[in-house]
């Protein structure tokens, strides 16, 4: 049985603020979503190492990235080249 | 007809739409790349061909948003690697098509642009989460389309809106420049109105991409060449499990007679037990859920996408942006999957889901060694209506218990139209095993020579 404090636990580890309202309507949904997943407490077998996905990684060496202007062009804040971030202190 | 004419009807198409098909059109670059098609200066082998553009692909300088308020004024500086092999063959990118925020749902109706609607009856819903792309092509707004399919996103708007639509084998198109929601589920797809088409635009997108890790460098097939041969001899299972409980008979009808038509082109066929199948939905929401609550965490309004315009401290400015970015379905999925990999929950959750995938993984593998293909229903119904399930998300998810098996077990799905009911589309998918698409491919171009199923007329619209 989840709580909606529970979900306003997880909520924060998300970085998400949810309304009374959400909240409310979130924990009776989580609830019957996750005894639905039940079902798989019956599988006793443990994962396979999937053999036919892969995992093929590039050579380690320097590429062109994105200049400057282009990476901070989408950036909600910016100042002097730098994207800006709320304050520390 | 030139291309600048058909640019120019496809755009009044658009305009006088009621669809919602597309979030963003770009008339002017549309308009510029038909002129040149015009002058011959676009060869390849989708020279002037109007495609369409899930909005979860990277389009550089063309707006991406993932049909999220998110990404709302997002305009990437990059292709991805598959809009690049568009514009190097020659393709004419018209926009970008409506969708489920961040691929997230089974009806198009979680986009912040508001529902989209299925063109063969707009009070139902296209399906999804490609569901813009699928009735951009069947309202000819569209010639070809691109739609990413994480558990059915592409195969379920086009059962839904009567097109054909392919999700490849994991590998064998980069996700390069796909925005990501279940990346070791979710992989880019052709989607069309003929098996040739879709063959043909397939061959242009599959192939090696070293900036993704998970692209396998295989040769790639001339798929678009391979659809005559015979079906004399093959050998094609039929897994019970997808004609399970919930089913509408009128759709187990229509599929089994499909069946007999292959059966008549000389292919034979065998029932099949995939025992494991039971546990796909599971399996696939929690894997999903989890993977999606790591890649969204992206999403802090730092670097791109929404931030709110007051700062507070970091933690606050980043739950006040992402709260306010994000839409409900996105929250619920990214809070079950913080949840199911929390720790005490982990083993709970997350193994069990491997556990379950590993099992149907090898269901599939088991089937494979007998059968060239499996044939099954791609959805158990036709579609559905607009505002009919999405106040209830586990009804929702449930809807997706024919097409979630297929990216659990990382092999090839083509669904092609197979018959009506009441005038709306039915979809049948032809399953293959891993890389064996040109098998697919080739089963449904013979069986469309024998069904007239994709036989569009305007004024049906």
């Amino acid at each position: 049985m989840i709580t909606k404090s529970h979900v306003k636990h997880i909520a924060s580890l998300a970085c998400l603020e949810l309304s009374e309202d959400d909240l409310q309507e979130f924990t009776v949904q989580f609830n019957s979503i996750l005894s639905y997943f039940d079902e798989l407490s019956e599988i006793k077998e443990a994962p396979e190492k999937d053999k036919v996905r892969f995992n093929n990684l590039r050579a380690d060496e320097v590429l062109p990235s994105l200049p400057q202007e282009e990476a901070l062009s989408n950036a909600p804040k910016t100042e002097d080249g730098y994207f800006k971030g709320p304050r520390i202190l | 007809m030139s291309h600048v004419e058909r640019v120019e009807e496809l755009l009044t198409l658009i305009t006088k739409s009621n669809l919602n098909a597309y979030i963003t059109v770009d008339p002017v670059g549309a308009r510029e790349q038909a002129e040149g098609a015009d002058l011959g200066e676009l060869d390849g082998k989708l020279a002037g061909v109007p495609v369409a553009v899930k909005d979860a692909i990277s389009t550089k300088g063309l707006r991406t948003t993932c049909a999220s308020r998110m990404l709302e004024n997002y305009v990437p500086v990059y292709d991805a690697f598959v809009v690049k092999r568009l514009r190097e063959e020659g393709a004419i990118i018209v926009g970008k098509t409506n969708m489920d925020e961040f691929s997230m749902g089974t009806s198009t109706e979680t986009s912040y642009f508001g529902t989209c609607r299925n063109p063969w009856d707009v009070s139902r819903v296209p399906g999804g989460s490609s569901g813009g792309s699928a009735a951009a092509l069947a309202s000819f707004e569209a010639d070809m389309a691109l739609g990413s399919d994480t558990g059915g996103s592409i195969r379920c708007p086009a059962s839904f809106c009567g097109i054909v639509g392919l999700k490849p084998t994991y590998g064998r198109v980069s996700r390069f420049g796909l925005v990501s929601y279940g990346n070791s589920l979710e992989q880019i797809g052709p989607m069309a109105r003929t098996v040739q088409e879709c063959a043909l635009l397939f061959e242009v997108l599959a192939g090696y991409d070293p900036r993704d890790n998970t692209c396998i460098d295989i040769p790639v097939p001339s798929y678009s060449k391979l659809l005559d041969r015979e079906l004399k001899g093959l050998k094609i299972g039929v897994p019970k499990e997808f004609f399970g409980e919930g089913i509408d008979p009128d759709v187990e009808r229509a599929v089994w007679d499909s069946i007999n038509i292959l059966e008549n082109v000389g292919v034979s066929y065998e029932e099949v037990d995939l025992p494991h199948l039971k546990h796909s939905l599971s399996s696939y929401y929690i894997e999903a859920m989890c993977e999606a609550s790591s890649n969204l965490a992206r999403y802090c309004g730092i670097i791109y996408g929404y931030r709110v315009q007051k700062d507070h401290d970091w933690h606050t400015t980043f739950s006040q942006s992402r709260s306010l970015g994000f839409g409900k379905e996105v929250k619920r999925r990214i809070l079950l999957g913080t949840y199911a990999l929390s720790a005490g929950y982990y083993d709970k959750y997350y193994m069990k889901a491997l556990a379950a995938r590993s099992l149907i993984r090898n269901d599939f593998q088991r089937a494979f060694k007998h059968y060239d293909a499996m044939v099954a229903p791609t959805m158990p119904y036709v579609a559905f209506k607009i505002g009919e399930k999405i106040e209830d998300p586990l009804s929702l998810y449930l809807v997706d218990i024919n097409t979630v098996p297929i990216n659990i077990a990382n092999v090839p799905s083509l669904s092609v139209p197979c018959g009506f009911k009441n005038g709306l589309p039915i979809g049948m998918q032809i399953i293959g095993d891993m890389f064996d698409e040109s098998m697919l491919f080739n089963i449904a171009y013979q069986f469309e020579r024998c069904t007239n199923f994709n036989k569009y007329s305007k004024a049906q619209l």
